[in-house]
Order: structure tokens, then sequence, then C-alpha cells
């Protein structure tokens, strides 16, 4: 039995999903994408302050001012891929760092609705947040997974320079 | 894949104040020289594995290295992952949550 995601020799990365993965991953895309840049308290998660400090006020309203339309299009545009390569058999690694980043997203706001702590037990199959935990689970295997195709690609060494 | 990025430097760089000139406010710039840290914070959400991987791509960052950030994140609740001026320091952070982590900024003391 093959991995769920692996990578293939033409570089491309194979995606063996259950196609109810796959619709449930576009469902959840398709309602978060819409409440970027709202105040729903939800997508808080996706904004962390870049100057907490008392006194940073006015540094941190600039600092919201500048990336925050970048943050949601970077979002968005994930969604986008996302949706659009959904039943795809394969992902170039591009599209593949998309899905990663939309299941980033989707599991923060999952994790924040549902309040996760560290080492917290799964809920009772009758707790009404049970579906939801659930969901949330899914998507920390499947990101699990794809970081674990992805970081196979960088050099254990490092590099004097990152992604820029 | 597209990137976009606010210019950040490029604003920060129409902030420039005007040169007084008055006496040399010794203080002031030492203020102004003390190095921003980049600092990130433990979240329940987000998987180790993920977190050694962002500090890897995005700061180049061996391995070994990235695996010791992540560990000081999950175990002391927070770890300086990168150091340097004031700009470079916003452009981290600024990646930093493109990726979901929980990273701020301050000057060092």
């Amino acid at each position: 039995m093959s991995a769920p995601i692996r990578r293939r020799r033409d570089g491309r990365y194979a995606v063996k999903l259950d196609p109810s993965v796959r619709a449930v991953l576009v469902t959840m895309s398709e309602q978060l994408s819409p409440l970027l840049g709202s105040d729903d308290p939800m997508t808080k998660r996706l904004f962390p302050p870049a100057y907490p400090t008392a006194g940073f006020e006015d540094a941190e309203r600039d600092y919201r001012a500048l990336v925050d339309s970048a943050l949601i299009s970077h979002h968005r545009e994930a969604f986008a891929v996302l949706a659009e390569t959904s039943n795809a058999d394969s992902l170039s690694e591009a599209e593949l760092h998309s899905w990663q980043s939309a299941i980033e997203s989707l599991r923060l706001v999952l994790g924040t609705r549902l309040d996760v702590t560290q080492d917290m037990e799964p809920p009772d199959t009758e707790d009404p947040t049970a579906p939801e935990y659930a969901l949330y689970e899914l998507l920390g295997q499947l990101q699990f997974l794809m970081i674990e195709v992805l970081a196979a690609e960088l050099p254990d060494e490092g590099s004097s320079e990152g992604e820029l | 894949m597209t990137h976009t990025r606010p210019d950040l430097v490029r604003a920060r760089q129409t902030e420039v104040a005007p040169v007084e000139a008055e006496l040399p406010d010794i203080t002031e710039s030492q203020i102004t020289d003390r190095p921003w840290l980049v600092i990130v914070w433990n979240d329940p959400i987000n998987l180790m594995s993920f977190v050694t991987y962002v500090f890897q791509k995005l700061f180049g960052y061996s391995k070994e290295k990235a695996t010791k950030l992540m560990l000081d994140v999950h175990n002391k609740g927070r770890a300086v992952v990168s150091s340097g001026t004031r700009e470079r320091a916003e452009l981290d952070v600024y990646r930093l949550h493109e990726h979901g982590l929980w990273a701020t900024m301050e000057q060092s003391t």
C-alpha cells in the first residue's frame, strides 16, 4: 500500500485521498475564506499581534495596516488553489504548499473554536464537539503527512539563506 | 506560487525622521542600536514537525538547530528565532504569520 501523499520521480506529488476527505476540505475552505478580514473572533488566530508590548500600540496599528490585506490574500489564494485542484491525482510542489497552507489555516480556526489545549483528550463520542474534533484530527494527520514529504526536500544541514 | 508581501522596508523608509542639529543624544542612539528579537510562542495547535519545518524553510537553519528552537518553544513557552534591525525583524514576523505561527517582536534589553 502506498502512502496517501508521496513525491513522484518527476517531482510532482501523488495524492491518494478519499473523495469525501477532498470534499470536506473544499467545504471548510469555502466557509472560512469569506470570513477572513471580518471581525469574526474565530479568525483572530490567523492575525497575531507583532507588537504585543505596552507602549507599541502605534507600531501595532501600522503593522496591521501594512500586512493584513496581504495576509488575507495569501490565505485566500491557498484556499482557491485547493478548491481548483481538489480532485487532482497529483499536485505540483507549489500546489502542495497551498494545500498545506490552507489546511494550516483551517486547523488554526477549528482549534480556536474547539479551544484545544496541549495534550487534551479527545471528547467522548456523544459530546457535541466530537464531530468537529474528529475533523480537527483529520486535518492534523493530513498536515503531518504533507510536512513529512515537504521537509524531506530540505537539506538537514541547512542553507545560508532561507526562503525570502 | 505567487507571493504577495507588503513592502515593509519601503514603508519604514518613508518614516525616517529629519536629522536634528542638536547635541547628540547618546541614550537615544543606544536605544536605536539595540537589536530587535523575533519571538515564537508556544501554542497548542501547531504541530511540532510543522514548526521545525517552518524554521528550516524560512531561516535556512539546519534540522538540528530548527528542532532545538522548536523544543525551546514547546518546553519553555517561547524562543528567539532571529534578530536584527527593526525592518528585518518585522519582515520575519510577517513571514511567520503567513505560516500561522504565533510570532512577536521586541527590542532586546
